[in-house]
């Protein structure tokens, strides 16, 4: 039921988007009945869906897409562990476990009191911090990242916090050390480093970062202002194309070149900033947000400026709620000193930002599937041609960026073009954030220019391998989509050219470091259940073969692998990538297909040792051949809850937990 | 002209039109290529990923969706080879992956492109060696509708079809990634009133026909092309037999007419053609009781009986009444046995003498359908004018949905409630019945510019709509012209058409399946076949040579006054119930001499009757029907009862002549087609060869010009004491799932009938104190009603909506023959 109170909240939500666009408002909209009900309950969803002007079907079908929205209700305390490969490297599982112990509850299961629920996550953008939690406050509707939970005791102790009342005191991160007295005391930013002086990473660390005060006497909007008087849009685009930044969501499009695909006379253009940041391995835009928000708004009034746009929107990915505070805050801020709203500066322009929380979808980190969420519709990607330049939100012309790239807009106009290629290559200038994480000494990230050596990363920041006995055998240096690279080269420059040279690519320069204590078939396993989870279900290939890939896995794993296997996943991986819709395809199954042919030996190894005789799986004979249909399908959460057969699933299964 | 590109696909060059899909220029050069999600009439998605081909770019050659990538000048695209080949039983085993293959105990298999395709392109085998994926099996979407989610192969067809066509998004995709479903929001059914098409458009097993479900096999069943007769736009249908059975009934595309779509009546709602009640056998009444008898024995009464009455009483004491429903072979027969052999003009049928219609009907429904399909639209503002299509005519409905959402067509409502289509911008003229032309009136003053129509922004909308409109079309249906105030509505219509200026036309649209066709055939008082009038030399002398008679040149009764007179001593009812109509009709029926009814199932008239015949319908004996763009139409015999005696009404009626000394020629239903042909001139040559499977539209010249009434008196105003006895106008009409026999034998859609309820505004409900579900009496002088109320603000302020043919729930009741009545509701 959506109370008269609740609707004044969803009314001034939507009133947010443009006038006939009320739908893109679901999500928050949902977040509203969420947070009153505990869940999404059918007939709020209908009453939902009476006020936008659209039909049941259509909320239903947006609710059951985002993981963050449920359709049963949760605990006061919804704990979710993330598992997802960094994460895993780090004992992600071994803290899901932890979890279990302490809470006396599977995953996927509720206490009897009904004060904590626990499931497992895909990733959440804390791989240098790994293992971490996230746990939702369900009465405010509130998230707060709990990391660095690497014993059970740290587990412990993160839910006497919470027991206690005190895990909500404040919205920063918590780790068990920086909270002595377990009053939920507050972590500052986590692990940063690189090269000296840094730029985009330059004020992380400061008291108040994050307040324009900080901002702006550390020179923060001169940029913007002088920009704003002094330079002509088209000028500015030139000078962005001359700059060569590309684009740090993950396929390094240069974005002064995307910007020029605008056409010149549609009217209205609109600036997306793609915040959704999800690739496994990636957590360079939350840090930025948590802490320097103010540099992300002011490379949003450079590049609206550029590009002539007067709305902006900043999706943001739903779990991070703390960013998402800090960005609500800060435009709060730049609103009071009139920078953004309406004649900004004194300039004349206006400038509008949008803040829009998604609700759980990798999918949504694709721009068109992002442009479809924040229309309000499932997350599912579209059609391109036309891109999104042409026709984009709404049909009108859409410049989709990532935080990073934005960051870059602000330095290059800063400091200009020159600095800016000084750093770098040719083709790859400027400096990058790199995300490292899995088995190093000090995860975290770096500030370096591009094509600075992988192994430099690794070694000179990264601390070398977390164990000295256990040397890393492979690197994922673009985060979880990218191909692998083995020990042999580990001296390739960390820039585009030099890295799709060895075969994979820079992408979000996440950069997850493998040992050789981790088995590979279990890097696979876990990598194909992440990408059957957050396949949007569009198309074919993606939606069946990525499902199809992670049960011979899950075969593999338990011991019933078959010879055949091998080039059976090859010819699945093969006839997924580059026949389904969207790039998705490609990204689910190019790790796979790298580690099947770099570490074949050990999935041969896996499958002789386990099943020498070969013996194939027993099928169960149908358990249900014919479901009631009058109850809810079981079909819901998946890895860890059994799909139909008997098959023991690994999750079961921690390391040192025979 | 649209612009051409060349391209080459397997080493063959096509021109094709710019911009059209890779699939369908492949389908135009005679290459198939393998789909799922693409589909014709439906946007494309390219989620199924079958159709990839290869497609040589600046980059080399990728394997590209054919279904959404359009045609390009100089394109290279192979479509046989290898890497094709090896992709499409790639994708082929993906989409068999998790399916059931439950094939044979699924009703698709046989004609399903899923098992077809399987064959063609794919590999033989399936390489899972897990369990399959479950989910939802045969679980009801809706009362028509069985989904099985397992089949699925999630080609979003149904759901596009209901987004696109239908505007009404009721199924979805729900969940994600692998286990994404189709599925409907709990606890909101399908209720779209064509939801059906999605069953034909699924090319699996997953939506099926729940009233079909198991009865048929697909190869099993003979298929007869037909068109549907629910109403009066004559979608084309296939319907399906086996062993003497109608099983099932698909959509038969005719681009003229209904695209490829049909509405869920005619789909589902043919459970009376096979029902046990159907009357099998002549009754004759004996000793009181209708009892059985032979057809030699029913037709020697009649003609004895009725030969007595004329003798004794005059031809014009006889009396018959036609139907909308039957075929124009039976109408015709009807009216020249009425003409020819007794001599009478009393010939008529509901919505007929006593409506003013407009002799041609649409100008095309073609018309309706070009603005969403291409250049060159001939309309651009329609105004329906008591109205209502979604319960009407459902498919024009669809028509008129795509034309304002795809072609930019605007839409103005004149209606006494608020119907379903006032959901769609423009403006909503409300009256209340009996206050047409008071509406009419004004709207015309403010197309002219002489009349300030303060206060009323709909009415300024819709005349400045009208005003600019270049191609507008005016559509009024009975419920809007009947009775005294109906020619004046009909010149009040046609002088708003003159008014909003040249390219202005107005349509009348009857509603029964055949009622055009029934207009055409002359079954009515003052007009001969062809709708000549009863003075037109011509016409007459044509008549009367064709058929050796002399012709009467009186005018007969209409409909209402065969029933409301007195002096009427037999009537023939042929597919007409005027006994439920009205409580004194039912009365004066008691009174005649001789009663012949002419009907499939028994009626309250029936149970009247002194004779019952039983007659054929239009799936078991070959008939044409006019549709309301005056397109003749075909509907072949399909099914056959072998332990049935019911004979069709064409030859009913030429065994009585012959009983009666008339010698016609007739020896098969053609013969009948034949002379048709000849006693109505715009049916010159639509014989029955000629008709084809698509039909053939008389050309609308050929039409005698309506006559031109002077203006009347109008409506019968309510008095000021009635007022306050009586607060509410009676608002009815025709809903399309209302319990007459035709759709109330299909049991499977019994939780689809409109229930017996009086639906108020939630203004009036409160001052009568009714809520939803309340027990209550509705009373008018005539009579009264017992109902259940409901509340529902599209019924406007000072009405009470009761649709016709409720079950148990005659409005009849209170209209008594009436076309307006005031009333009153209480609470009982």
């Amino acid at each position: 039921m959506i109370t008269e109170q609740m609707r004044q909240e969803i009314d001034e939500i939507l009133a947010r988007y443009p006038a006939g666009r009320e739908r893109s408002g679901i999500l928050p909209a949902l977040y509203v009945i969420q947070r009153e009900h505990g869940y999404c309950p059918v007939d709020a969803q209908d009453e939902l869906a009476e006020i936008l002007g659209i039909a049941p079907a259509e909320v239903g079908a947006v609710v059951g897409f985002y993981n963050m929205l449920h359709e049963e209700p949760k605990g006061e305390y919804h704990i979710e562990v993330c598992t997802n490969v960094p994460c895993m490297l780090r004992g992600g599982n071994r803290c899901l476990h932890n979890f279990e112990t302490t809470l006396g509850i599977h995953h996927g299961e509720r206490t009897e009191d009904g004060q904590f629920a626990l499931d497992h996550m895909e990733c959440l953008g804390s791989c240098g911090t790994a293992p971490m939690a996230i746990v939702t406050d369900q009465k405010s509707g509130q998230i707060r990242y709990f990391e660095n939970l690497k014993s059970a005791a740290d587990v412990e102790k993160a839910v006497d916090v919470l027991k206690s009342g005190n895990g909500f005191s404040s919205l920063e991160r918590w780790t068990p050390e920086a909270d002595p007295d377990n009053k939920g005391a507050a972590d500052g930013p986590y692990l940063t480093g690189g090269m000296e002086p840094r730029y985009l990473m330059d004020r992380l660390n400061k008291p108040d970062s994050h307040k324009i005060a900080t901002y702006e006497a550390d020179g923060g909007y001169a940029t913007a202002r002088r920009t704003l008087e002094e330079i002509e849009p088209a000028d500015m685009v030139d000078q962005i194309k001359e700059s060569g930044i590309r684009g740090r969501g993950g396929a390094g499009f240069p974005t002064g070149v995307k910007w020029g695909f605008l056409p010149p006379e549609t009217r209205p253009r609109y600036m997306v900033v793609n915040a959704d940041e999800s690739e496994p391995g990636t957590f360079k835009d939350r840090i930025i947000m948590e802490y320097d928000p103010h540099q992300l708004i002011e490379g949003i009034i450079l590049s609206c400026h550029a590009i002539e746009s007067e709305k902006a929107f900043i999706y943001i990915r739903g779990e991070y709620y703390f960013a998402y505070m800090r960005l609500e805050e800060a435009l709060a801020e730049a609103a009071a000193r009139g920078y953004v709203g309406e004649n900004i500066f004194g300039s004349g322009k206006n400038l509008d930002i949008v803040l829009h929380r998604g609700a759980g979808a990798y999918e949504c980190g694709e721009e068109t599937a992002q442009l479809t969420s924040l229309e309000g519709y499932r997350g599912e990607p579209r059609l391109k041609p036309p891109f999104p330049a042409v026709e984009g939100l709404y049909a009108k012309p859409t410049i989709v960026n990532n935080v990073e790239s934005i960051c870059n807009v602000t330095h290059v106009m800063r400091h200009g073009v020159d600095w800016y290629k000084a750093y770098g290559t040719e083709r790859s200038p400027g400096m990058r954030i790199f995300c490292l994480s899995g088995n190093v000494k000090r995860p975290g990230l770096y500030e370096l220019p591009h094509a600075t050596p992988l192994s430099e990363l690794v070694n000179r920041y990264g601390g070398g391998p977390e164990d000295e006995n256990h040397p890393i055998k492979a690197i994922v240096p673009g985060g979880l989509s990218m191909k692998l690279l083995t020990p042999d080269q580990f001296d390739t420059p960390l820039d585009y050219e030099s890295v799709a040279e060895a075969g994979s690519l820079l992408g979000s320069a996440g950069v997850i470091a493998i040992d050789d204590r981790t088995s590979m078939v279990e890097v696979a396993r876990r990598t194909l259940s992440f990408y059957r989870e957050e396949s949007c279900g569009k198309c074919t290939p993606c939606r069946e073969g990525t499902a199809w890939l992670e049960k011979i896995l899950l075969r593999i794993e338990e011991g019933q692998g078959l010879g055949k296997d091998l080039e059976l996943m090859e010819y699945i991986a093969d006839n997924i990538a580059g026949k389904s819709f969207c790039p998705f395809g490609e990204a689910s199954v190019w790790g796979l297909q790298s580690n099947l042919l770099k570490f074949r030996g050990e999935f041969a190894t896996q499958i002789e040792s386990t099943n020498p005789d070969e013996i194939g799986p027993v099928l169960p004979i149908r358990p249900d051949y014919r479901p009631n249909t009058h109850e809810e399908s079981g079909l819901r959460d998946s890895t860890f809850a059994p799909v139909g057969g008997n098959i023991v699933l690994h999750d079961d299964l921690v390391p040192g937990d025979d | 002209m649209a612009e051409h590109v060349t391209l080459t696909i397997n080493e063959k060059e096509v021109s094709v039109p710019a911009r059209t899909l890779l699939v369908d220029a492949a389908r135009l050069a005679g290459v198939e290529i393998p789909v799922f999600c693409s589909h014709p009439k439906l946007d494309p998605v390219g989620c199924c990923r079958m159709c990839l081909v290869e497609v040589d770019g600046p980059r080399g050659t990728a394997m590209m969706a054919s279904c959404t990538m359009p045609v390009g000048d100089g394109m290279v695209v192979r479509t046989d080879t290898e890497q094709v080949r090896k992709v499409q039983e790639a994708n082929l085993g993906f989409i068999l992956l998790n399916h059931p293959l439950d094939c044979p105990i699924c009703d698709k298999g046989g004609e399903c492109p899923l098992q077809d395709q399987t064959m063609r392109f794919g590999q033989g085998i399936s390489q899972l060696i897990e369990p399959k994926r479950l989910a939802k099996k045969h679980y009801d979407i809706s009362d028509t509708i069985v989904l099985d989610q397992e089949r699925c192969v999630l080609c979003w067809r149904c759901i596009r079809y209901l987004e696109e066509w239908e505007d009404k998004p009721q199924l979805g995709l729900f969940e994600r990634g692998n286990d994404t479903i189709v599925d409907i929001q709990e606890g909101r059914p399908v209720d779209a009133k064509t939801s059906g098409n999605i069953i034909d458009l699924c090319p699996v097993g997953a939506l099926t026909n729940r009233v079909s479900r198991f009865a048929y096999r697909p190869w099993e069943i003979e298929r007869t092309p037909s068109i549907c007769m629910h109403c009066s736009v004559g979608c084309n249908v296939r319907l399906d037999s086996r062993t003497h059975q109608l099983r099932r009934i698909v959509g038969r595309e005719n681009m003229q007419v209904n695209d490829q779509w049909i509405c869920d009546k005619g789909r589902f709602a043919h459970g009376w053609v096979n029902d046990e009640k159907r009357l099998a056998a002549p009754l004759l009444r004996k000793n009181g009781k209708l009892t059985q008898v032979q057809w030699s024995e029913a037709l020697a009464y009649i003609a004895g009986k009725a030969a007595g009455i004329k003798e004794k009483y005059g031809a014009d004491a006889i009396g018959a009444i036609g139907s909308g429903k039957i075929s124009n072979e039976g109408n015709y027969a009807l009216q020249r046995f009425m003409r020819g052999v007794i001599g009478t003009n009393n010939i008529d049928h509901r919505d007929g003498g006593d409506v003013a219609a407009l002799p041609t009907g649409l100008p095309a429904l073609a018309e309706l359908m070009k603005p969403q399909y291409g250049p060159d639209p001939q309309v651009d503002t329609v105004l329906l004018f008591g109205v209502d299509p979604s319960e009407e005519l459902p498919v024009l409905d669809l028509h008129l949905k795509r034309a304002i959402l795809r072609g930019g067509v605007k839409l103005i409502i004149a209606h006494a409630r608020k119907i379903e289509l006032t959901r769609y911008e423009g403006p909503y003229l409300a009256y209340k019945p009996g206050e047409e032309t008071q509406l009419i009136d004004s709207l015309t003053q403010a197309v002219q510019g002489t009349a300030e129509t303060e206060g009323d922004s709909a009415a300024r909308a819709a005349a400045g709509l009208l005003s600019e409109s270049e191609k507008a079309l005016i559509i009024y249906g009975p419920m809007a012209a009947r009775g005294e105030g109906g020619p004046v509505v009909r010149l009040g219509l046609e002088q708003l058409a003159q008014a909003a200026g040249e390219g202005t036309r107005v349509a009348y649209v009857g509603l029964d399946g055949n009622a055009q066709g029934c207009r055409d055939m002359g079954v009515l008082p003052d007009r001969l076949p062809g709708q000549f009038p009863l003075d037109d030399a011509e016409a007459k002398a044509r008549l009367e040579r064709l058929w050796g008679c002399t012709l009467s040149g009186s005018p007969g009764y209409t409909y209402k006054q065969m029933l409301d007179s007195q002096e009427m001593r037999a009537l023939f009812v042929n597919g007409a119930n005027p006994a439920a109509e009205s409580p004194d009709w039912a009365a004066s029926l008691d009174d005649l001499d001789l009663l012949v009814v002419t009907d499939l199932l028994p009626t309250e008239t029936a149970e009247k009757a002194d004779v019952v015949l039983p007659a054929q319908g239009w799936a078991e004996s070959d008939g044409t029907y006019t549709n309301l763009e005056r397109r003749v139409q075909r509907a072949p015999k399909a099914v056959a009862d072998p332990k049935s005696r019911a004979a069709p009404d064409w030859m009913i009626f030429t065994h009585l002549a012959r009983q009666m000394g008339a010698a016609w020629p007739f020896t098969d239903v053609r013969s009948v087609t034949e002379e048709m042909t000849w006693a109505v001139p715009a049916y010159a040559g639509l014989n029955w060869e000629a008709l084809g499977d698509q039909g053939r539209q008389w050309a609308a010249e050929a039409a005698p010009a309506p006559e031109s009434t002077g203006r009347a008196a109008a409506g019968v105003p309510a008095g000021a004491s009635e007022e306050a006895d009586y607060p509410l106008s009676l608002v009815t009409g025709t809903v399309l799932y209302d319990s007459g026999t035709l759709f109330g034998l299909t049991e499977q859609m019994h939780g689809m009938a409109h229930g017996a309820t009086v639906t108020l505004n939630p203004a009036d409900a409160a001052t009568f104190g009714v809520e939803a579900g309340s027990p209550v009496t509705v009373q008018s002088d005539q009579g009264q009603l017992e109902v259940t109320a409901a509340v529902d603000a599209q019924v406007q302020q000072g009405t009470a909506w009761i649709p016709e043919s409720l079950p148990g729930a005659p409005v009849g009741a209170l209209l008594n023959g009436s076309y307006t009545q005031r009333v009153r509701v209480e609470r009982r």
